[in-house]
């Protein structure tokens, strides 16, 4: 039997570059059972619906500091984010990216993978455009939303002054950042 | 021509067998030879009336029974003679019938009704159904399913809607949100012509009710949110073949208002080439001037009206100039394109003030000789009344009093007089300027009703604050450099349907609403004026006195257009959409979060509370009053 390994080299080496990065581990994983069918990466397939491919686990090289989320903060106004999501991301042409759904996945490669290569309805694709450090820094912002770290957070709202939390991340006080 | 100044009762409610031989007739008629001159007759408000209006109504419009055009009649009127359903007797109304379409995203626009048979386009994905009246429930014949892009939905700036179809020589026809145009046999639903007019990935959407007129049909596009170039554009009715494209920006040439024919009436809009001249080098190729509210034809003219919208980018600054011909309305020939007139409602506009809105034809005494107006209740606050043959301000009083970025209109200029404390700038933020940029009222349509000689706006009351950042063009995402918050204006409701005497230029009463009216208005012979509001009431007033005669809840949020027609019973009927969302409506969705105001381009500050009044909702009602 093959060992599985996270697949994290391609991008551990890319982002090795980084200021921020940390250094990724790569982790051994349980034996697969007898007879598992195993997919073209090595890894044990499932009946439950998952994503296009395989994904390549890596976690945000920048940590949520005041800084990098203020400089995501400016990314997502300066290329227009805000036009389609929302002054402070609650939604218009595209949903929400403060409330807790998340279509694509709430892991930091979900929400990068998003940026990177566009979703269906009409998110377009910024992986050839934008340097992947910045794409991580808006990253870092999207998941700050509605939390203590946000940067900028929104004024309160007058005709819906106490909004119900929205947001549940685990080790994050909810509903800290804005709403007034 | 014809004139029948009085309509006799027996036409006003005819019942089926007369609207079967007017249908048959105009089949005929558009068969042998679609373009010829058109028998022009004149829908009066009889006895009821003491003002003198008339508003013309040809056969192409269908008989007064059914519904052919989306926006009820040519004229805009969305008056209707049918007079079963008064006063007296509208509190009897109950359901016949109700569908859901399985897309519970903003219904607006209206159905069809031709023959035995209603039609209903939804929002994306553009269904299109089918439904025979003569069966219980209105069982449905068929249902057509166009299949567009679906990059179109993010690109769409307010919500995934489409505004209605048209019906004419055996064809519906209606644009998809992704910029194409298509026509249905209506008896099989098969589809007889396809066309695409603009490109998805740039920004470019459809959501107006494409309008047939003679032999062409007319459309233009949205995305002035994604700094694309407006267009209006004519189409072979038989083929779906492009036959001309007036762009909003850019030459005379390819503003087609290049001919001798064109002769704006004010010198501010006089001069060659001003759709370039008017706009910083090359900003003109980004610069809005959309066209996605309605068309109105004056078959005595020979001239189609409509309204464009927003410059782009939204942030004045990085546009100096007037930037034509964003925000005007303009008179063209339907057969070339070729524009006759235009008049900048707004020039260098710092607010989003799209002048998309109904242009309502009716000839009326002004000053005491009878003329040929255009009626056009603004985004602005404003309603504008314009002769329609020159394109003159006659008048422009503000129908909502909270207005404030302009005092009032210049009728020698044709200028507003701009309250520049209130006009936004880079790097700045203005504060209460009313009404927001989804206006003092949006593109919902107003009724008239030659009757009463009043005009039902269906208007809100929001306010906002603007400031005004950079911005970049970046193609298929929004070019805005704004950071709007809206709030609700002063006084103690956010709707209203106003109703406004049009020769004196005052309203007459109101009717206070607790959230936006965002729902068209209809006006009967009955004298009954029906709209739906935000949290799903669908209510009847007198139309004399806006007292409340009926009202019923329905499933969700209003935002579609309330029509009325005969049933294959001969019997009245009112048709209307329940299923909240566009611009402000949107908010009641999930996808929209409560605890940020400046989401839905700021509408969230002002319309958030929807989320506790109703949901999402995809329902067709038709109301009949039940057999004695």
């Amino acid at each position: 039997m093959m060992k599985r390994f996270a697949l994290t080299l391609p991008v551990a080496v890319s982002i090795l570059t980084l200021p921020a990065c940390q250094p990724q581990e790569t982790t051994e994983a349980e034996p697969a059972p007898a007879g598992a069918l195993m997919d073209l990466t090595g890894r044990v397939m499932g009946t439950q619906p998952g994503p296009d491919r395989p994904l390549i686990e890596v976690d945000n090289p920048y940590d949520s500091t005041p800084n990098v989320l203020q400089e995501g903060r400016r990314l997502f106004v300066w290329f227009n984010c805000y036009g389609c999501h929302g002054g402070r991301a609650g939604g218009g042409m595209g949903p929400s990216l403060r409330d807790a759904t998340w279509l694509y996945g709430s892991a930091d490669q979900d929400i990068f993978d998003s940026i990177a290569e566009g979703r269906r309805y009409g998110m377009p694709a910024w992986g050839t455009k934008l340097p992947v450090e910045q794409m991580w820094k808006l990253t870092a912002y999207i998941k700050s939303l509605d939390t203590p770290m946000e940067p900028e957070p929104p004024p309160p709202n007058p005709v819906y002054p106490n909004p119900p939390p929205r947001r549940d991340i685990p080790g994050v006080t909810a509903g800290g950042g804005g709403g007034g | 021509m014809t004139e029948t100044d009085e309509r006799t009762n027996d036409r006003h409610t005819g019942g089926r067998h007369a609207a079967r031989l007017a249908l048959l007739a105009a089949a005929a008629g558009l068969a042998a030879a679609p373009a010829v001159a058109q028998d022009v007759e004149y829908v009066t408000g009889g006895d009821g009336s003491g003002n003198g209006m008339r508003i013309a109504r040809t056969a192409a419009a269908g008989p007064p029974g059914e519904v052919w055009l989306p926006t009820g009649d040519f004229a805009n009127s969305r008056y209707s003679e049918l007079d079963q359903i008064t006063t007296e007797n509208v509190a009897n109304l109950q359901v016949e019938t109700t569908w859901s379409t399985g897309i519970p995203r903003g219904h607006e626009g209206q159905p069809l009704v031709v023959g035995d048979t209603m039609y209903v386009v939804t929002p994306y994905p553009n269904y299109l159904f089918a439904y025979d009246m003569t069966q219980p429930g209105f069982a449905l014949k068929w249902k057509f399913e166009p299949h567009p892009d679906p990059t179109a939905v993010g690109k769409a700036c307010c919500d995934i809607v489409n505004r209605g179809a048209s019906y004419a020589d055996g064809k519906i026809v209606y644009a998809t949100l992704d910029t194409n145009v298509v026509a249905v046999d209506a008896e099989d639903g098969s589809l007889l012509w396809k066309t695409r007019l603009g490109n998805v990935e740039e920004g470019e959407t459809t959501t107006m009710a494409a309008m047939i007129v003679k032999d062409k049909v007319i459309v233009g596009n949205s995305g002035g949110e994604l700094g694309v170039r407006g267009w209006l554009k004519g189409l072979d009715l038989d083929t779906g073949e492009v036959l001309w494209t007036a762009y909003s920006t850019g030459t005379d040439e390819e503003t087609l208002m290049a001919g001798e024919q064109f002769e704006p009436f004010y010198p501010k809009d006089q001069g060659e080439d001003l759709g370039v001249s008017s706009w910083p080098p090359d900003q003109w190729k980004l610069g809005g001037g959309t066209v996605w509210g309605w068309i109105s034809y004056d078959p005595t003219e020979d001239l189609l009206y409509y309204g464009t919208g927003n410059p782009g980018v939204w942030n004045p600054d990085l546009r100096p100039g007037e930037n034509k011909w964003s925000i005007s309305i303009i008179a063209r020939d339907p057969d070339d394109g070729q524009a006759r007139w235009a008049w900048q409602v707004v020039p260098h506009d710092a607010w989003d003030y799209d002048e998309i809105m109904e242009n309502i034809l009716v000839d009326m005494p002004w000053n005491g000789e009878m003329r040929k107006l255009l009626v056009h209740p603004g985004r602005t606050g404003f309603v504008f009344v314009l002769d329609r043959v020159t394109g003159e301000l006659l008048s422009a009083e503000k129908f909502h009093q909270a207005t404030n970025w302009a005092d009032e209109y210049d009728l020698e200029t044709g200028y507003p007089l701009v309250n520049e404390a209130k006009r936004t700038h880079l790097g700045q933020t203005t504060f209460d300027i009313c009404p927001s940029s989804t206006g003092a009222k949006e593109f919902v349509p107003s009724a008239l009703s030659p009757r009463t000689g009043l005009l039902y706006i269906p208007a809100h009351n929001f306010c906002m604050s603007y400031k005004a950042i950079e911005a970049n063009y970046i193609a298929g995402t929004p070019y805005l450099g704004a950071d709007v918050v809206m709030k609700p204006g002063p006084g103690n409701y956010k709707g209203k349907l106003v109703a406004w005497d049009v020769a004196e230029a005052r309203e007459v009463w109101r009717v206070e609403e607790p959230y936006a009216v965002y729902s068209g208005v209809l006006a009967t012979a009955g004298d009954v004026v029906f709209y739906g509001t935000l949290d799903g009431w669908f209510k009847a007033v007198d139309a004399t006195n806006g007292e409340e005669l009926w009202k019923f809840k329905t499933g969700s949020g209003i935002v579609g257009n309330p029509i009325t027609f005969l049933g294959p019973d001969g019997r009245q009927r009112i048709a209307i959409y329940s299923g909240i969302g566009g611009w402000v409506g949107a908010n009641a969705f999930e996808s929209i979060s409560a605890d940020d105001p400046t989401a839905a381009l700021g509408t969230t500050g002002a319309a958030a509370d929807l989320k506790k009044v109703t949901a999402p909702g995809d329902l067709l009602y038709v109301f009949s009053i039940p057999e004695q």
